[in-house]
């Protein structure tokens, strides 16, 4: 297996609060990766940081061999990765059809070049068919011509993954893709993630709570607390550490 | 599933109407009022511009008029020092002034502030686009630049002979409606798709892979360069560039036809424009009495129908479905379809 990215000894504070210290992190190609902890432990600053949201203050990460350190997080985003949101993030005034549109052309502009921005009121036919293959392949079909912003925290998640999808990643990132489900949508999720997965040859980055999530989808498991790893290997290996079982087992 | 033909059809038949109704204006009325037709021509694509930088971008500009102004002198300019320059590319030049002056605030302003900060920075520079213009004796100070000819349109073959109001009114109209479709097409093609998407949620839009910067940009150039365009088209109808035109008032005027129509559709500015020329028509013998009447209108469109006027038409039309719903379906896709014209 290659690696993908690499984040080496990342720091990253906001203000006299540390995040994360020290941090060593990679992705490598093929794994469905794992990153949990307790609340506060950092994932989402982590993945904030490897996705490019926010600056780190120091250490380098690396996109398949590129030093991406510098880049924001379009820039990263041109190189391959595609990310949803813990909170999805959506256009709210566009049906759900005209966000997988949206999507679609922007990857053709990366593609096609600006040109292809201009000179037609309608979406090519190509762009079309491409998000009515999403809508179908994501089970988007009852809420299509909905606008996003009405529709329920579960279709507005998958809407969010069909539009990362629709940019064609190699590496996908989901914070808390089951975060507010139901234990029947989050059987469902899974399904869903692990299909895309396969279908798509992706290699996934996910924060997770969910146990049954995780066990379910992660090849390899990263455990966070306080800012720090305190263990990272297969699941079954993980759940075997002493010190995985203390902070888990501690809160209670 | 949206039907975007259909939707092209109803927008160019509504521009279409719109022109035919300024075409039979000058038939019907004296010249004073055919003159004021042609500034509310102007107007409309001046609002639609400004418009396209409030709703699609999510831009708040309170300087609008340096563009305007800054359009206005280029052609002034050029039509009086420069008088060998064919009319086509004077109106050329006053947009690209206008794209240039946007350009070179634009890279300052949206790389540091967005919002209200944007806003007062737009005012601020545009302010400051006023006084440039009223110290500088090139462009005649305080007292502006006056007698501006009209233009013939030597296209080789034949000449279009623009120099009577009533043809150069005839000019405008026409060239306005261009550039309301123009500007309509841009709304709808993927690049006014993607900058709706900028407004409606940017980190989305960035982790699309997108530049968000740079698309804003776009934008700003765009409706700076229309704003003057407009502005340039002007100047041979008055034949006066004053420093007036570059003054804050002018950059309200964009804001008020916008709210008065309607911020969320596309032809909002226009029916702003339209009433606002209405009143200033209607009050043009007492003095002052246009400004209250506008305020007084503004206030009471702002507090009872914050959609403007068009959206007050759109709930009558909802509220009329709503209780045919059923009985007649033919009416009800009638509805649906001018609805689309938004």
């Amino acid at each position: 297996m290659t690696r993908i990215m690499e984040a080496r000894a990342i720091h990253k504070s906001y203000g006299l609060v540390k995040v994360l210290e020290n941090v060593d992190f990679d992705l490598e190609d093929g794994e469905a990766h794992v990153v949990i902890g307790p609340n506060g432990a950092g994932k989402t600053t982590l993945f904030r940081c490897l996705s490019g949201e926010t600056r780190i203050n120091s250490g380098t990460i690396t996109l398949a061999g590129d030093d991406v350190t510098q880049l924001a997080g379009w820039e990263r985003v041109q190189r391959g990765i595609g990310r949803s949101f813990q909170v999805a993030r959506i256009f709210p005034m566009m049906s759900a059809f005209e966000n997988l549109i949206v999507a679609i052309e922007t990857r053709e502009r990366k593609d096609k070049g600006l040109w292809s921005s201009f000179g037609h009121i309608a979406p090519r036919h190509a762009v079309m068919d491409e998000a009515e293959r999403l809508v179908l392949e994501l089970g988007l079909e009852d809420t299509r011509d909905e606008s996003a912003g009405t529709l329920s925290h579960g279709d507005k998640k998958r809407l969010e993954l069909a539009m990362s999808l629709a940019l064609r990643p190699q590496i996908l990132m989901l914070d808390e893709p089951t975060a507010g489900m139901s234990p029947s949508d989050r059987a469902e999720a899974v399904r869903l993630v692990s299909q895309v997965r396969e279908r798509y040859g992706l290699t996934l980055l996910l924060t997770e709570h969910d146990m049954e999530v995780v066990f379910g989808l992660a090849t390899r498991l990263t455990v966070l607390h306080h800012g720090e790893i305190i263990a990272s290997g297969e699941p079954h290996e993980v759940r075997a550490d002493a010190r995985v079982r203390e902070v888990y087992l501690g809160q209670h | 599933m949206i039907d975007y033909r259909a939707r092209f059809r109803t927008n160019l038949m509504i521009a279409g109407c719109g022109l035919a109704a300024f075409a039979v204006v000058p038939f019907v009325a004296n010249s004073g009022l055919m003159f004021l037709a042609g500034l509310v021509a102007i107007n409309i694509v001046f609002g639609l511009s400004w418009n396209l930088l409030f709703s699609g971008a999510g831009l708040l500009s309170f300087g609008h008029a340096m563009f305007f102004g800054g359009g206005a002198y280029a052609m002034a300019v050029v039509s009086l020092r420069m008088p060998e320059v064919p009319f086509v590319i004077g109106l050329a030049l006053g947009a690209a002034c206008g794209g240039l002056i946007a350009l070179l605030f634009g890279i300052i302003a949206l790389r540091r502030a967005s919002g209200v900060y944007f806003a007062v920075l737009t005012l601020a520079f545009s302010e400051l686009v006023h006084i440039l213009i009223t110290k500088t004796t090139f462009l005649g100070r305080n007292d502006g630049l006056v007698g501006i000819r009209r233009p013939v349109i030597d296209l080789g073959v034949f000449s279009i002979d623009l120099t009577s109001a009533t043809s150069y009114y005839y000019f405008i109209i026409v060239v306005m409606a261009l550039v309301a479709m123009m500007l309509w097409c841009f709304q709808n093609s993927p690049a006014g798709r993607l900058i709706q998407a900028i407004r409606q949620d940017m980190t989305r839009t960035a982790f699309l892979g997108v530049h968000v910067q740079v698309w804003q940009l776009t934008a700003f150039v765009l409706s700076g360069s229309i704003a003057a365009f407009c502005g340039a088209v002007m100047v041979p109808f008055t034949q006066i560039a004053s420093p007036e035109i570059a003054y804050w008032t002018v950059s309200t005027q964009p804001i008020l036809f916008t709210l008065l129509g309607g911020a969320g559709y596309f032809w909002g500015p226009a029916v702003g424009a339209i009433l606002f020329g209405t009143i200033d028509f209607g009050t043009r013998t007492m003095q002052g009495l246009s400004e209250i009447t506008v305020g007084i209108l503004l206030l009471a469109v702002v507090l009872m129908i914050p959609g403007g006027l068009l959206g007050l038409l759109k709930r009558r039309r909802k509220k009329a479905r709503r209780m045919a719903e059923g009985s007649s379906p033919a009416q009800h896709e009638q509805s649906g379809k001018t609805e689309a014209g938004q």
